[in-house]
């Protein structure tokens, strides 16, 4: 079968997209994954002040998080308090490790 | 636009978030002035002033992080290299206490007197001590990355030799008082800014953002 140009470098495209993590490539979500990866966990108000985001804003990022197996949510008591931590899982750290090798290496392979 | 950050200063910032409180500060101070009143103390209650010496700098530290610092800008769990640290204090602390319960019992024995204790005016002990001070907060800031220990090391030791140069000027307990009384002082009432600064720059949560945490 022979291809258009156009069709070709629209698959050529989508090809060199395709070793993006979308999910983890969303701005407030890379910086929530990047906080949670240095970290062992930390509960939502910590998050939210280290990351800026709003109450509402980290909650939906944090169920699509969720939802993709890249978080865990465990309650935990300080004394009396309950506290919902959070900590990425073992999926999520393999994860953002390797979206970052995987944009290392697509910033070094670009020509100067 | 915001500097680029890197994984290293993400993880350094979190951590010294949890330094902003001024409570670490208030704690040291606290510790300064039971030190600067621990005579007039032993005084009043005899031995029993021991318990004001021990208490309540610890607990300052306890209930001021888990009623105003936690509540206002939440819980965090470091990872290993923070922990790893952490045992390496304990470990120095463990091996340097029992050092420093022998160095005080021979300077109750008075046995550093003869050569050692004529040399440096018959200063030997407080300087030693001093030092001693210094350099054990000093390790500890280096390890556990917090600049404002440096300070209290050089706040405390030279209190102890500040104290030990009053001791014929001033009459006892005034000389413990003024040596660690001023420096406890000035260091409570930064911890206080501190605190005020960091209570109004993260009030308390309200209940109907739905943060229940």
């Amino acid at each position: 079968m022979v291809l258009s140009t156009k069709k070709k470098k629209t698959m050529e495209n989508r090809q060199l997209l395709d070793f993006i993590d979308k999910i983890i490539h969303e701005p407030a979500r890379l910086n929530i994954m990047a906080h949670l990866y240095v970290i062992d966990s930390a509960d939502f108000l910590f998050l939210m002040r280290q990351t800026g985001l709003t109450f509402g804003n980290l909650s939906a990022h944090m169920s699509k998080l969720e939802d993709a197996g890249y978080i865990q949510i465990k309650k935990e008591f300080l004394g009396k308090k309950p506290h919902t931590m959070l900590s990425l899982t073992k999926k999520g750290r393999t994860a953002f490790e390797e979206y970052r090798n995987n944009m290392k290496q697509f910033f070094n392979d670009l020509p100067t | 636009m915001t500097e680029p950050m890197n994984l290293k200063d993400i993880e350094k910032k979190a951590y010294r978030f949890t330094f902003t409180d001024g409570i670490y500060d208030l704690t040291y101070a606290t510790l300064l002035i039971t030190i600067a009143v621990a005579p007039i103390l032993r005084e009043l209650i005899g031995l029993g002033y021991i318990l004001f010496l021990v208490i309540p700098a610890p607990l300052l530290l306890l209930l001021g992080k888990r009623y105003i610092s936690v509540p206002r800008i939440g819980l965090v769990k470091f990872n290993q290299r923070r922990k790893t640290t952490q045992k390496k204090i304990a470990i120095i602390s463990i091996i340097l206490l029992p050092l420093t319960i022998v160095l005080v019992l021979l300077t109750a024995a008075q046995i550093f007197p003869g050569p050692y204790g004529t040399l440096l005016g018959g200063y030997t002990v407080p300087i030693g001590a001093a030092l001693f001070a210094i350099a054990l907060l000093s390790l500890i800031a280096y390890f556990i990355e917090f600049s404002h220990l440096y300070v209290y090391g050089l706040a405390i030791g030279l209190g102890i030799l500040i104290s030990e140069l009053l001791y014929d000027p001033v009459a006892p307990p005034w000389n413990s008082v003024i040596a660690f009384g001023i420096s406890g002082t000035l260091l409570f009432i930064y911890g206080i800014i501190e605190l005020v600064r960091f209570i109004r720059t993260y009030p308390l949560p309200k209940a109907e953002n739905g943060i229940v945490n």
